[in-house]
């Protein structure tokens, strides 16, 4: 027990682990759960209100600042969707780099890190501004006000699950940027 | 030396950050703008239904269903939900028939329909955001589903595919805002529109304005336009607030497969010039429209 011998905290496998494999495995956790939703989804004839998992993605990724290799996954899932919801290509992809930009922009603002308050204001901010874009484009493009309630269930039960699972969407640190420059 | 932020980026990078996310933006905004044309939102259905051909078309068996006896299991159930299906269907083609009837006592010499035999396939991806509302279904082109093909569950209509690929079939549904179907109460013969609610049950316009739908009675489709074959359970009337409404027979029995029966063809008539002279038959130069229907 070298680490307690010496007062030190032992470091979890994640903390150690650098940016690209953090953003890998978070582009993972979002495909497959992506996957899943594309499944019908009921539960006890209740049909079950999926989230939007690139969100996770925007919003977390975004917290490290502007990166290319985010962006290029965001691009990949918004298309995806689009396919998948049968949306005119580029809706999701607006909506995902909306809220990656805006993810980003708060936090060369303020301290999403370490300011608790921020920190949870913040990604609800974001959330809220998905879902205004969506719901915006949406009705544009239908032609009418599109039914905000299954919209609004999707981003809670979004948010809900980023509140829980938030670590896994965490870069630590911009791909691609040395150790010692991140916040 | 030069400041960094927050996010520990130099101040050059940044902005060359934020300028490829805006182009990436616009770009993505330009592509939507651009599909508002019919022809360049068609250069992409090929991608659509590619995607839709994997997302749809698989269907294989895994390692550990064929150990755990889940796909012998999985099967019986399928046989019977087959049979299951098959026995609604005629119950509803009996409805469907009875009504006819009726219409074939009041009218001498009514056309007959012809009867359909339709592709079962499985529904393997529905998507209920808030664009179309629509369904993936594992049967397309080569599983020989028609263009405009009719969707049914064992519950009634369920929509109409607007999409057709090798493998698979995009469905539009009857509680999308978008759909439009001309129905019929099946006991008090009342028309009208049908198109989807916000809260799930189905509204109807141009109703007539004196006569309205009985509580409870089944709605048919009327197959007013043609697109649709008369007489397919779409669901029940419901009086709320003032309205009449529809619950949906489709939403009760959602057993996660569709059957798609082919569109009704209506041939389009030939213009007169081109009827030979030995076909027209002899009688009075003109005819009224009532004779041309009770020969």
């Amino acid at each position: 027990m070298a680490s307690r011998k010496s007062g030190r905290p032992s470091k979890s496998l994640w903390s150690q682990t650098g940016p690209t494999p953090r953003l890998l495995f978070g582009a993972f956790a979002i495909a497959a759960i992506g996957l899943l939703g594309l499944t019908p989804k009921t539960l006890f004839g209740l049909s079950i209100a999926w989230p939007y998992a690139a969100l996770w993605g925007a919003v977390g990724w975004g917290r490290v600042g502007l990166s290319l290799r985010p962006m290029v996954l965001l691009i990949i899932f918004g298309l995806i969707q689009d396919i998948s919801f049968n949306a005119p290509l580029g809706c999701f992809v607006i909506v995902n780099l909306v809220v990656y930009g805006f993810s980003a922009w708060i936090a060369s603002m303020f301290d999403v890190m370490h300011e608790p308050l921020v920190a949870v204001i913040a990604p609800i901010l974001q959330f809220i501004s998905g879902f205004l874009v969506l719901w915006l484009m949406a009705s544009a493009l239908e032609d009418h006000a599109v039914r905000a309630t299954p919209l609004v269930a999707a981003f809670l039960t979004t948010g809900v699950i980023y509140a829980i699972a938030q670590k896994v969407f965490d870069l630590g640190r911009a791909p691609g940027q040395p150790v010692g420059q991140a916040t | 030396m030069a400041r960094l932020s927050r996010s520990g980026q130099k101040p050059g990078k940044r902005s060359a950050k934020r300028l490829i996310l805006f182009v990436f933006i616009f770009s993505a905004a330009a592509l939507v703008v651009a599909q508002s044309a019919p022809q360049i939102r068609h250069v992409f259905d090929p991608v659509r239904t590619a995607a839709g051909d994997q997302l749809g078309g698989s269907d294989s068996i895994g390692l550990w269903a064929r150990i755990s006896g889940q796909a012998t299991r999985e099967r019986r159930i399928r046989d019977l939900e087959s049979e299951v299906r098959e026995l609604s269907r005629y119950k509803a083609a009996a409805i469907s028939m009875a009504e006819r009837l009726e219409a074939y006592e009041n009218i001498l010499n009514l056309m007959g329909e012809p009867p359909v035999r339709g592709v079962t396939a499985r529904v393997t991806a529905e998507s209920d955001g808030p664009f179309a509302q629509t369904l993936l279904a594992n049967a397309g082109r080569a599983q020989g589903v028609d263009p405009g093909a009719i969707a049914l569950n064992e519950g009634g209509l369920v929509g109409r595919v607007i999409q057709l690929g090798e493998y698979s079939s995009r469905i539009l549904l009857i509680t999308d805002f978008n759909s439009r179907i001309p129905v019929m109460g099946e006991v008090s013969g009342v028309r009208a529109i049908l198109f989807g609610g916000r809260d799930g049950l189905g509204s109807l316009t141009d109703l007539p304005e004196r006569s309205g739908f009985i509580e409870g009675e089944r709605i048919l489709t009327s197959a007013e336009g043609g697109a649709f074959p008369r007489g397919l359970v779409v669901g029940e009337a419901r009086r709320l607030g003032g309205d009449w409404r529809v619950r949906f027979g489709m939403a009760n029995r959602s057993g996660g497969y569709v059957q798609m029966v082919p569109p009704p063809l209506i041939e389009t008539p030939a213009p007169v010039a081109d009827i030979p002279a030995s076909d027209v038959p002899d009688g009075p130069a003109q005819a009224s429209a009532a004779q041309g229907v009770r020969q």
